[in-house]
């Protein structure tokens, strides 16, 4: 393997210092699932590796104000344990539960997911339903985003290579709402998403109040359905509407032709499948 | 980057080694001796190499060495041996889960783990805890059945 220098800060500080050098050839190291298999392969090239494992303010989950906060450390496993995320973040569990596998779980975190920006990165679809933000720091600023505008394309997000992705924010719905996600994938784990379908949705009686339906592995980016959503928005729950909107989320994706499946085959998925999670959200509200 | 000296704590017992920092914790350990650790793809897609690190499975050829510092790190050859079988690989011999025997450290290692969090598993809680481990030989059918049955011992030793 490729020789770096690893760097094992005890400190936020400390670590900023570090990639504050703001060299690209300087890079943070999470849980190392993604990291250590790009340099293997060749696709990371670094020089420096900064481990983030004793830095105690990137970890926790906390309530505050209405919001959840997810510290970056948070492993993928944490959201299939953690009473507040269990609690909070059910949408999210169940992209955690078919997330590779569990040894991966155990390592990988939150941040790194978000961090490599896979176009199939499985917590990415929850986490644009959720409608969250995201907070960078480094030695000059601190600012937040939502998570949202970070993707940039396959692979690229809007993070400088002085910064550290330092937690995740959403609002708690007082509302009653209800979620739905899917992973598509060649076998029940283990596996890479041929598409993904994260569905939010918050109800009035008869009526969709308000909905947020995401998409994985059909685009350069994980992205919402945003026209799907206007259709849906505040009109009453019926299949046909339902119907409707699936068909224009299918419309909505640019998946392509790779080894795991047609461009073609991931665009009716995706009609089939926002059709199933909007029903499924529907039932859980 | 020079080797730096490590301790590493590996079934109990205390190593001193020098590591460059690009050595990941399945080579480190390999190179101390435990080759009861396998790797598989290095890619954390097998679970070939999968140990324990306190108490958590993982995949030993994505950790840095040096980041495994400080932890509790168990590969089967801590679990038992053939004078003292722990009841997994007890059960794993009687019920002929081995075919190549390549997985098997692997699959041992994630069955403990299962078996420390749910004594009792059900079919599906074995299935997902063992989702990351791949056999090309068996098919899962006996490594299951002895994985059952190593349940069933321990529980009747309590």
């Amino acid at each position: 393997m490729r020789e770096f220098e690893l760097l094992q800060p005890k400190s936020l500080d400390d670590a900023l210092d570090a990639l504050a050098v703001g060299d690209t050839a300087v890079r943070p190291l999470a849980g190392g699932t993604d990291m250590i298999v790009d340099i293997r392969a060749r696709r990371a090239q670094p020089d420096v590796l900064v481990s983030l494992q004793n830095i105690a303010e990137l970890r926790g989950v906390t309530r505050e104000n209405g919001s959840l906060r997810i510290g970056a450390a948070t492993t993928i496993s944490d959201f299939l344990k953690n009473p507040l995320l269990l609690e909070h973040a059910d949408i999210a569990r169940q992209a955690a539960y078919v997330f590779a596998n569990p040894m991966i779980r155990n390592l990988a975190t939150i941040a790194g997911n978000i961090g490599s920006a896979s176009p199939a990165g499985d917590m990415l679809p929850p986490l644009l339903a959720l409608d969250a933000k995201i907070k960078l720091v480094s030695k000059k600023e601190t600012r937040t985003l939502p998570l949202s505008d970070f993707f940039l394309g396959p692979r690229k997000t809007a993070r400088r290579s002085d910064e550290l992705i330092s937690n995740l924010q959403f609002p708690i719905s007082s509302s009653p709402c209800g979620t739905a996600f899917y992973k598509l994938g060649l076998r029940q784990a283990d596996a890479i998403s041929l598409i993904s379908v994260a569905v939010w949705l918050e109800r009035d009686g008869a009526n969709i109040r308000d909905v947020r339906i995401a998409l994985g592995a059909v685009a350069p980016i994980p992205l919402r359905a945003t026209r799907a959503e206007e259709l849906l928005r505040g009109q009453p729950f019926t299949e046909s509407i339902v119907q409707q909107a699936a068909q224009l989320a299918s419309e909505e994706c640019s998946p392509i032709n790779d080894l795991r499946a047609t461009a073609n085959y991931r665009r009716r998925m995706v009609a089939v499948y926002v059709c199933r999670m909007l029903e499924q959200a529907w039932k859980n509200s | 980057m020079p080797p730096r000296l490590v301790q590493l704590s590996v079934n109990g017992r205390a190593h001193h080694t020098a590591l460059a920092p690009n050595t990941t914790l399945l080579y480190a350990l390999r190179d101390l001796g435990y080759t009861d650790v396998k790797s598989g793809c290095e890619k954390g897609d097998c679970g070939a190499c999968t140990v324990l690190v306190n108490n958590q499975p993982i995949n030993s050829c994505l950790l840095l060495a040096w980041l495994a510092e400080g932890q509790e790190v168990v590969t089967v050859a801590g679990l038992g041996n053939a004078e003292h079988p722990h009841p997994l690989q007890k059960a794993f011999v009687d019920f002929g889960a081995a075919q190549c025997g390549y997985c098997i450290p692997g699959m041992i290692i994630a069955a403990k783990a299962l078996l420390d969090e749910h004594p009792q598993p059900t079919d599906e809680q074995m299935r997902e805890a063992l989702s990351g481990n791949l056999c090309r030989c068996t098919g899962y059918v006996r490594i299951f059945e002895a994985i059952r049955n190593a349940s069933a011992d321990l529980n009747a030793q309590e």
